[in-house]
């Protein structure tokens, strides 16, 4: 049993070699390349959390913004609301005055009118009595009943004066 | 044993059956690589994940031995290492090997196992001196009193020797109880040794790798 100096140091340059082969071409992108995957790995692992928490707090804000939106259109709606209600009462109360002018008014003209009717009433009655009258008198007054008018007539101005 | 043939020499240096295996070796681990990093997937083909996992899994292995960014600082090393002796102590298995004389298990000759120990040792003392400095790294070898100092020397020596030994022991002896059997009894026994030669050579590169982590780890701890 004995060493071979050449073997020996055929070994070590063929060691080298592959070494150096291995390192250049083999073993080192591996890990390079299984760092890489690893650090990808990681990093798509924290965009994704990344990503996540993002989408929660936008979704957290649209939450807010639509309840917000609710409340304002609730605002919205009960002002539109109030404005109807105060719109239809101011309506209501001016036509009630209105109603009420336009009430007297007709008071006041069927007051005239009453007044007008009653008036040519009066004068139509009177009318018609002096007719009547003249009629009666044109036949029923004799020189008796003259006599005693025109005596009641002067006795009753003889009191005034 | 007998000496292994020289099949040729390239500027003086003799390559025997044991070199050209290795070649041979380096070339299928290229391979292999080549044809799974060649185009790295976000999601892995078979050939990448399996590449993937075994490479994983050794990182994983050597960071339980000496923590995670010793491992990746050491990584391509020991796992060259790993591989290399791996494949080395597999190739004896194949039909054909040692019958020819250009198709040798490299580290069934104690020249490989050496230099890879020999490589071991020297990245082990490179790894402590790096970490600590030459002083602070040499002033270990005091610890925990000066009187410790030619058996720290002695035990850091003994590390290759034991490594080397047991590799090329481990994986000549499997070869030569194939061979004894074999010549016994021709069939079926052979194989099943040959099945147990698959988990040894497995289990022989696990150790290598595995005691030249704990030794880097060790001369890269701190002094306590």
């Amino acid at each position: 049993m004995s060493i071979n100096l050449s073997t020996v140091i055929w070994s070590f340059l063929n060691f080298f070699l592959i070494l150096f082969v291995l390192y250049k071409f083999g073993l080192n992108p591996v890990l390079n390349f299984l760092d890489n995957r690893s650090e990808g790995i990681a990093k798509d692992i924290s965009d994704a959390e990344d990503s996540r928490n993002e989408a929660t707090a936008l979704l957290q804000e649209y939450q807010e913004k639509i309840a917000g939106a609710r409340e304002e259109a609730q605002d919205i709606i009960a002002k539109a609301n109030k404005m109807a209600e105060d719109e239809r009462a101011a309506l209501l109360a001016q036509t009630r005055d209105e109603t009420a002018v336009m009430l007297e008014k007709a008071r006041q003209e069927i007051r005239l009118e009453r007044d007008l009717a009653l008036k040519d009433l009066r004068q139509e009655v009177s009318t018609l009595a002096i007719m009547g009258a003249e009629k009666i008198l044109r036949r029923n007054i004799n020189a008796e009943d003259n006599m005693k008018m025109i005596d009641d007539f002067l006795s009753e101005a003889g009191e005034i004066h | 044993m007998e000496e292994a043939e020289v099949l040729f020499s390239i500027g003086g240096l003799e390559v025997t059956g044991h070199v050209t295996t290795m070649w041979a070796i380096m070339v299928v681990l290229v391979l292999i690589f080549f044809l799974a990093t060649r185009k790295m997937e976000k999601v892995p083909g078979r050939f990448q994940c399996a590449a993937e996992y075994t490479v994983e899994g050794l990182l994983n292995y050597f960071s339980g031995i000496m923590g995670r960014e010793q491992a990746r600082r050491y990584f391509i090393l020991l796992c060259t290492l790993f591989l290399f002796i791996l494949f080395s102590n597999w190739s004896g298995i194949l039909p054909l090997a040692g019958q020819f004389e250009g198709f040798k298990a490299p580290t069934s000759t104690l020249s490989v196992p050496v230099a890879l120990a020999l490589i071991a040792f020297f990245s082990t003392q490179y790894a402590g001196i790096r970490e600590h400095g030459v002083v602070r790294y040499l002033k270990k070898f005091c610890s925990p009193i000066i009187l410790m100092l030619p058996l720290n020397i002695i035990e850091e020596l003994v590390r290759p020797l034991s490594l080397s030994l047991r590799l090329f022991g481990n994986i000549f002896g499997e070869e030569m109880v194939v061979v004894v059997l074999f010549s016994l009894v021709p069939y079926f026994v052979p194989s099943l040794m040959q099945m147990l030669g698959l988990l040894f050579g497995f289990i022989q590169a696990v150790v290598f790798t595995t005691l030249t982590a704990i030794y880097i780890s060790s001369a890269t701890a701190e002094a306590h």
